[in-house]
């Protein structure tokens, strides 16, 4: 059982909308912040065609649609979060402009509301500086895409105060979700150890072990994987990829998290995966 | 198509003999299965038609099938019984020196024209070829466990391999059923070299507070699909063999990520090396293998 009831999510991109999504469908109510009407409305339009697509697989009735849309409430005033149990940051990747808004936020909820970002390439005990009583701070770290992915990594901040971390496993289980509680370490659990993983498979790729289909093909028979390594950074973006190891190569001078040669090259030449058509097995970047 | 190039001899009676022993009966080829003593080639030969029988009670072959399979199968601890063979794959325990010693003595006995496949994992195909007369007819096919059930094999060329030796090679492991990828030789060839150190990785990470083993096991299949968390695979892979294949891999490479952490050693030391001794990362009631 969760005392959490209203949440509020920051951010109506991909990643906010996901959580909207799966908050709205544990029959919660969700007030969404954006920055401006345009983006509030393109937010709640990925939303409905999220849940559209859901509806023709079956998956979904339109009336259960129509109840989380019901549920769901765009706004672009901070105010509006006032009465919020629970506020999830899920804004662009950037300290500074998380700071701020958290720190706005905490200003306007109730003392004791629990805040608490999605970043998964800054630090959340870095974060948790930017809002006042910092102990109701932590880290809930959806994967992409939030409706489907099962996990979801709690991350304890140095400043997280005792009970917040149970409260939010709580929460994490009444949206329908399995908890993992993680460190705040760069790229917490999972991405902590996918990266390297990731990083050694451009460079030998680079160093011209194999294919990109073969290597891909290896993996996936060979491991049993649904996706193989370099399918799957087409996938994340190579260049959602390249900050996020760079962030964590400069928190830790690690270099097993160094940005390869060969992937910062690929960002500077703007092929970014799946989403421009252009990564390791798409498209010009296809170095086959 | 010849007698010849209808036979295959497999070097080695073991996990991987039996297994690529029953690929290719499966397939339709003749089969010699070779090691030292009778014992040993017995029990492979047991292995192969063990398997095809469980696969006709699954429904996976027919009777006459299976039947017609096992009949093909034979084993020898006479090297010179392979004369006939069009294909010799060499599946031993992994020794460099008794390798070429078996590519050497082979060369007298099969034709000139016979593919020589190793199925090492973790030591040079260029090296074993080194024991050939012929290197151009040595080729590296990496089957994985269990060969029977597993589609994929890694191909890798010595320095001194012949395109006819590869072009041949890829021909025969497709006529087998199996889908091929080209790599090359050095050492883990694909799937150890990026699943060594991921398994090492994620041990130094249990080791360092960063989860249990079972949130690392639960975050990983549930976060990036795999079948199976990391300790759940090391405890069915073998700790034993862990260790083996990750030492070999660094005193090749030399860089840390290979090298097996110390609660390795220690698991090891205790016995605690997987489902096969009931007790690994986790404790099992029983010691049986992908649920057979």
């Amino acid at each position: 059982m969760s005392d959490i009831h209203n949440v509020a999510v920051l951010g109506f991109g991909t990643m906010g909308a996901g959580i909207v999504q799966v908050v709205a469908a544990s029959g919660r109510e969700v007030t969404v912040l954006e920055a401006d009407q345009a983006r509030a409305d393109a937010g709640l339009d990925r939303l409905r065609s999220f849940l559209d697509g859901g509806v023709q697989r079956g998956k979904l009735t339109e009336s259960g649609r129509d109840a989380v849309l019901a549920r769901v409430h765009p706004v672009t005033d901070v105010t509006a979060l006032a009465g919020s149990d629970l506020v999830i940051e899920a804004v662009t990747e950037r300290a500074d402009v998380k700071r701020e808004l958290l720190g706005r936020v905490a200003a306007v909820v109730a003392e004791d509301a629990l805040i608490v970002t999605n970043t998964s390439a800054l630090s959340v005990t870095d974060l948790a500086g930017a809002v006042s009583n910092p102990e109701r701070f932590a880290g809930l770290h959806f994967f992409n895409p939030a409706p489907l992915m099962k996990v979801v990594e709690v991350v304890r901040a140095l400043q997280s105060g005792p009970g917040v971390v149970d409260r939010l496993v709580a929460f994490v289980e009444a949206i329908g979700k399995d908890p993992v509680v993680v460190k705040d370490r760069p790229g917490f659990l999972v991405n902590h150890l996918l990266m390297p993983y990731l990083n050694d498979v451009i460079a030998e790729y680079d160093a011209e072990l194999a294919s990109a289909e073969d290597i891909d093909t290896a993996i996936r028979l060979g491991l049993g994987y649904k996706l193989g390594p370099l399918e799957l950074l087409d996938l994340i973006g190579l260049d959602v990829h390249e900050h996020a190891t760079r962030s964590a190569y400069d928190a830790t001078l690690d270099p097993r998290f160094a940005p390869p040669p060969l992937l910062q090259q690929m960002v500077a030449a703007g092929y970014h995966g799946n989403k421009n058509g252009q990564g390791f097995r798409t498209g010009k970047g296809n170095a086959q | 198509m010849t007698s010849q190039e209808r036979t295959v001899a497999v070097l080695g009676a073991g996990t991987m003999g039996s297994g690529i022993a029953t690929v290719t009966v499966r397939a339709g080829y003749r089969t010699l299965i070779h090691d030292l003593d009778d014992a040993r080639v017995a029990r492979g030969v047991d292995t192969v038609r063990g398997f095809l029988a469980k696969s006709a009670k699954l429904g996976k072959l027919t009777e006459e099938q299976a039947a017609e399979a096992s009949a093909r199968v034979e084993g020898t601890t006479e090297l010179k019984d392979l004369a006939g063979a069009g294909v010799v794959i060499e599946a031993i325990f992994e020794d460099l020196a008794a390798k070429r010693d078996l590519f050497g003595r082979l060369d007298d006995i099969v034709g000139k024209d016979t593919l020589f496949h190793t199925n090492t994992s973790t030591l040079s195909v260029t090296g074993i070829a080194a024991g050939s007369a012929l290197p151009e007819r040595v080729v590296g096919t990496h089957y994985c466990n269990p060969a029977p059930l597993m589609k994929l094999v890694e191909v890798a060329d010595g320095r001194h391999t012949a395109s006819w030796a590869h072009e041949a090679t890829i021909e025969f492991l497709a006529s087998v059923g199996k889908t091929t990828v080209v790599t090359k030789d050095r050492p883990g060839f694909i799937v150890n070299r990026f699943l060594i150190p991921w398994e090492n990785s994620c041990i130094q990470a249990l080791e360092n507070g960063l989860g249990t083993k079972e949130s690392i096991d639960a975050a990983v299949t549930g976060a990036l699909g795999h079948p199976m968390g990391p300790f759940k695979l090391l405890d069915v892979v073998g700790l034993d063999i862990h260790q083996q294949v990750a030492t070999r891999l660094y005193e090749q490479l030399r860089d840390p990520k290979f090298f097996p952490p110390p609660m390795v050693d220690r698991m090891v030391a205790a016995g605690d090396l997987g489902r096969k001794t009931g007790r690994g990362f986790y404790t099992y009631d029983d010691n049986r293998l992908f649920g057979s």
